[in-house]
């Protein structure tokens, strides 16, 4: 599940020469999803124009979804430009899950150590290609993470502050490229149980 | 006889019109400076809220250590010692590191905070939880971004944290109002946790186990692991 984020009334980060990280983030939608597919991957989109969804209503596409992995997509407004981040929830938002009942507000509590191993698949991708990036992904309190039912990782491209955007566009095949493989990375171990009585 | 008391009732009818004429905007501006007097602006009562804690004489000048952005690392924190007059009263001292961490470093391209925030309120229950309620400049003047939301979010935690070991965790308020998010995505609507050990924000990776299993989740599985929306 890929999630262009932002989009509507909301652009987003906003840089020179009226770079708005919303329709950034759908271009570089197109293109990791176009490499994803060409690893073989089913991909939906919570949006594919210039709407805005609300953070559950993305959540909601994505805890439909039976083995997904959610990708949610940025542009930073600072940061070391030519660089990517990858991060996911912290490790303290897992101790919320006690047992029983999961909330919707931590939805991603039994999800944050699977969400780590995912992120740091990618980051190390990334880091191939994008030198300045860090080799391990990062933790943080991201709110549409926090409820999606996943493994689930937010990834950052610094940022709007270029002075041409061409700059950003030169970028995204090569994140896109490097995110498909960070997901084919990490597949095998991401063990989906069948549902109950099956044998996984 | 009556042509002449005629005139001087008309005379001083003149009289009367002009000096009201003079007088009364002359009166309506004493008015309009007097409620301003007693009636605050907004902005005022705003900027009395927000007036830093005056330091009290005898409080002892401590090193406090404050978190701003690492000069060598614009993604990391770095902690930087200062001597400040601190309160013993955690609530004070609390608002004393608040007030210093929003005033900024010497070098203002280190600063995690916008420079027009101020910090309204704290309060601090017995079992830890903390509260700051911060003006709308820190939503609306922070730049947005993940990385640098959650610095921000990390140098109120970790200065507390160093300064303040009362507080355990914290929820940060906008204006009053509990926010989604700060300027786009770092979640505001939950504590954060400040006293970790080890558990903190942004911490470094650890090696991760092989393979981990997940329970399921469908729309239509709803088993006791499901996600359930409220």
């Amino acid at each position: 599940m890929l999630d262009p984020a932002h989009g509507g009334t909301d652009p987003g980060a906003r840089g020179a020469q009226g770079i708005r990280e919303s329709d950034l983030v759908l271009d570089l939608a197109f293109q990791v999803r176009r490499a994803l597919e060409a690893q073989g991957f089913q991909v939906l989109q919570t949006r594919s124009g210039n709407e805005n969804p609300s953070f559950d209503d993305r959540s909601t596409l994505a805890n439909a979804q039976y083995g997904a992995v959610f990708i949610t997509l940025h542009v930073s407004s600072t940061g070391l430009p030519g660089t990517v981040r990858v991060y996911s929830m912290p490790d303290s938002f897992a101790s919320v899950a006690t047992g029983g009942v999961i909330g919707w507000d931590h939805a991603q509590a039994p999800y944050v150590t699977l969400s780590r191993k995912f992120g740091d698949a990618v980051q190390g991708q990334i880091t191939q290609r994008f030198k300045g990036s860090p080799n391990n992904s990062q933790s943080a309190t991201i709110r549409q993470l926090r409820t999606t039912a996943a493994p689930a990782i937010a990834i950052e491209l610094a940022s709007v502050s270029v002075q041409d955007r061409a700059d950003l566009d030169r970028m995204m095949p090569g994140v896109g490229d490097a995110i498909a493989r960070g997901v084919a990375e990490f597949r095998p171990s991401y063990v989906v149980p069948g549902p109950a009585g099956a044998r996984p | 006889m009556s042509g002449n008391w005629r005139t001087w009732v008309v005379v001083a009818l003149g009289i009367a019109v002009l000096s009201a004429a003079i007088y009364f905007p002359i009166l309506r501006k004493r008015v309009k400076t007097t409620a301003k007097i007693t009636e605050p602006s907004e902005e005022q009562a705003r900027r009395e809220l927000t007036q830093a804690v005056a330091p009290n004489p005898s409080d002892p000048v401590v090193k406090v250590k404050m978190f701003w952005v690492s000069p060598e690392d614009e993604s990391a924190l770095a902690p930087v010692t200062i001597p400040l007059a601190l309160s013993k009263d955690p609530v004070l001292r609390a608002k004393q590191v608040l007030n210093t961490l929003l005033a900024g470093p010497v070098d203002s391209d280190l600063r995690t905070l916008p420079p027009d925030a101020a910090l309204l309120s704290f309060y601090l229950l017995p079992d830890g939880s903390a509260v700051a309620d911060f003006s709308e400049a820190l939503a609306t003047s922070s730049p947005s971004g993940i990385q640098s939301e959650q610095l921000a979010v990390d140098s109120i935690a970790r200065t507390l944290e160093a300064n303040v070991p009362q507080v355990k965790r914290l929820k940060i308020l906008i204006h009053g109002q509990e926010l989604d998010t700060l300027a786009g995505h770092v979640d505001l609507t939950q504590f954060f946790p400040v006293d970790t050990k080890g558990a903190r924000l942004g911490a470094v990776s650890p090696d991760m186990p092989g393979n981990i299993a997940v329970p399921p989740v469908t729309a239509a599985n709803n088993t006791t692991s499901v996600p359930a929306k409220r």
